[in-house]
């Protein structure tokens, strides 16, 4: 089943609202005219009644016939039944006086053939108990054709108002609506080609303003990520670009004339360096493509961190010694993760660091236990990282670097980018910091247990 | 010691073939899986190096043939495939190690020899040599022409290596994941500085250097004619 458009929905429901209120206003003034009615009745009745009974007080006998007659006469609509106290019907003013009636005293309503009566039944001596019984009858057939009409003016009201509000509500939702298919066709024009349009959430009515700015958000995040995933692909390309047109150079000149042996020798050394360098970038990238599908899955081992960076410490020592780098650690933490991918990512930061250390300069690893969790900073004395390039620090292939930039230095770019995603697959976070001679990776870690 | 190459890609098959009988294996190739089961259930190799996307059947369903039948001839594979799950898939049905390409031959060529070395019980030796090198595994102790050498722990552990696989091209992976248990790929030349200041020990003041570098592809402990 189709679902209802929302602006049909709302002109619905607009409709049954007036249609409700104005059937509840309808039968609140039909109820309170008849009461109206009623009450009518019940004075003219009472006051007639008066009437009758000095009337019939009057005159015992004689021309009481008559004097009764000439009273009911000056009321057309007016008709009277006498009973006896043993319940005989001793006088009925007009042939079409129904024959039964009901008995019981005060004012009712009374329908015969078509003839609507209000009937008044009360004794004629109020003060005898066998006194005989009058029964006032009044016509009051035109009120109810009149009360009738009215219903059905009611009733014509509540269907004419309920068309009416559904079709000024099915204008007005759809007006009201406008900012969402103007959304809907924003979003709709969204394609690979057109991430850069956008919801204007000034003129965005407050309650979807918020939806507008997420959309926009959201559209910002892709176009983000897109843009990324462009300059990724263009970037390999690149890459791989020079160490493949130095091959096929190299190669193609040592082949076209005969060379002594040597020479080949080195064609081919020369080759495997190139060859090594790019197979280690296409290992790189297939890490960074399964840590972007989220198949990086470190194991949940304990870990004592302090230990971990020790062993890291000692790996780089000789690298350190040789740049007279100091390299200490301070500090202790326990974790839950993944032993290989964390020493492969502490390896990048450490590496990197003494890479940019001057000689007689520090490396400090520095770890951190911590209520929510732990944090593990790699800091070097040195330069520093200026401001504007600390964001990019982590995109792949970034170099800070300019003399490493191009294909064929030993490192291409991507160790940063490694060790982010070993951080966040292990739910952590990393950041940079670059301030007063001192450059930090921060790494903060969850607490996992 | 016979070798069984299980690789349905003709180059592939053909260098590795070439750079292991070069290495003295007596090798042998095929291309495709039912082949290679056949040959593999018979018994006769020392070791299978399996791919393991082949034609016929893949690479698993050798390895579990061959469980299947007792046999427990070590089984590297080859794969091009880097998930997690097939490492563990792999390892459960028992293959003994495992490479992804691209690979460096130096680096399948002395996980080879580690593997046909577990099956074969190496007597527990005091101590390692080379010409006049001399590593004493007890004492801890290394000596070179009669002079003490002092080396860090690292060190000694590094030459140890040498010693125990001399004449073995090692690659700077493989050192790095014995000597100091780092098992990742890495650009950073700690290596390189630690094999030099280990020369600068060992060798510099000898005349017949010992430790020597092939371009491209590891370090070597071997005794070379001057």
């Amino acid at each position: 089943m189709r679902r209802l458009s929302l602006s049909n929905r709302l002109a619905l429901l607009f409709a049954a609202c007036t249609a409700v209120v104005s059937l509840f206003a309808g039968v609140l003034f039909s109820r309170a005219s008849e009461a109206h009615f009623v009450e009518l009745d019940q004075q003219l009745l009472d006051d007639k009644l008066i009437g009758l009974r000095r009337a019939l007080d009057d005159i015992q006998a004689g021309d009481a016939e008559a004097r009764l007659a000439d009273e009911l006469s000056r009321q057309a609509d007016l008709s009277l039944r006498i009973i006896s106290s043993d319940g005989q019907r001793m006088y009925d003013s007009s042939p079409s006086v129904p024959k039964d009636l009901p008995r019981k005293r005060g004012l009712s309503t009374v329908s015969d053939d078509g003839t609507d009566y209000r009937v008044l039944n009360a004794p004629l001596f109020l003060d005898k108990p066998d006194s005989p019984q009058l029964t006032l009858l009044l016509d009051i057939t035109h009120h109810q054709h009149f009360l009738q009409r009215m219903q059905h003016l009611i009733w014509l009201t509540v269907g004419l108002s309920a068309l009416a509000t559904a079709l000024l509500g099915a204008w007005a939702a759809r007006s009201g609506l406008r900012p969402l298919l103007r959304m809907s066709a924003v979003a709709s024009g969204v394609s690979a080609q057109s991430l850069n349009a956008r919801l204007p959430e000034a003129d965005m009515p407050p309650e979807l303003a918020e939806m507008a700015h997420s959309f926009n958000a959201m559209l910002g995040r892709l176009d983000d990520s897109f843009q990324r995933l462009s300059a990724f692909s263009a970037d390999i390309a690149h890459e791989l670009r020079t160490p493949l047109s130095n091959l096929l150079t190299h190669t193609q000149v040592t082949l076209t004339r005969p060379r002594p042996l040597e020479d080949y020798r080195e064609a081919l050394h020369s080759n495997l360096e190139e060859l090594q360098w790019m197979a280690q970038l296409v290992n790189d990238m297939l890490y960074l493509a399964k840590a972007d599908h989220g198949l990086l899955m470190p194991k949940r081992e304990p870990l004592d961190l302090a230990e971990e960076a020790d062993v890291l410490l000692e790996f780089f020592a000789p690298l350190a010694e040789d740049a007279r780098v100091k390299l200490s650690r301070d500090g202790h933490a326990s974790m839950q993760g993944d032993r290989s991918m964390l020493r492969r990512a502490l390896s990048n930061l450490l590496d990197n660091a003494l890479r940019f250390t001057p000689a007689g300069g520090e490396v400090r690893v520095k770890i951190v236990e911590k209520p929510a969790g732990l944090s593990l900073t790699v800091e070097n004395s040195g330069e520093g990282i200026s401001e504007d390039l600390v964001p990019r620090l982590f995109d792949r292939f970034y170099r800070a670097d300019p003399a490493r930039r191009e294909g064929s230095s030993e490192h291409a770019g991507l160790g940063l980018a490694i060790t982010q995603s070993i951080i966040r697959a292990h739910g952590g976070q990393i950041r940079c910091e670059s301030a007063q001679g001192w450059t930090r990776f921060i790494i903060e870690l969850p607490r996992k247990d | 010691m016979k070798l069984l190459i299980v690789e349905d890609q003709p180059k592939t098959g053909q260098y590795l073939r070439q750079g292991l009988t070069e290495a003295g294996f007596n090798t042998e190739l095929v291309a495709d899986g039912t082949t290679g089961q056949q040959l593999a259930l018979s018994g006769d190799y020392a070791l299978l190096i399996l791919d393991v996307m082949l034609p016929g059947r893949d690479g698993w369903q050798i390895l579990q043939a061959v469980r299947g039948a007792g046999l427990d001839t070590p089984v590297l594979f080859l794969t091009a495939r880097d998930a997690v799950e097939d490492r563990v898939h792999g390892l459960e049905l028992g293959a003994d190690d495992y490479l992804v390409k691209p690979f460096a031959f130096s680096e399948l060529l002395a996980r080879v020899r580690s593997l046909l070395r577990r099956g074969s019980a190496t007597p527990q030796e005091t101590s390692l040599q080379l010409a006049d090198l001399r590593l004493d595994l007890i004492r801890r102790r290394v000596e070179r022409n009669g002079q003490r050498i002092d080396l860090t722990a690292k060190e000694f552990a590094l030459l140890e290596m040498l010693l125990r696989r001399q004449g073995e091209v090692l690659p700077k992976s493989l050192i790095a994941s014995q000597v100091w248990d780092m098992n990742f790929d890495s650009d950073t030349n700690v290596i390189e500085v630690a094999i030099r200041r280990l020369r600068l020990k060992i060798d510099d003041d000898f005349p017949n250097k010992l430790i020597h570098t092939v371009r491209g592809m590891g370090y070597v402990l071997e005794e070379r004619p001057a």
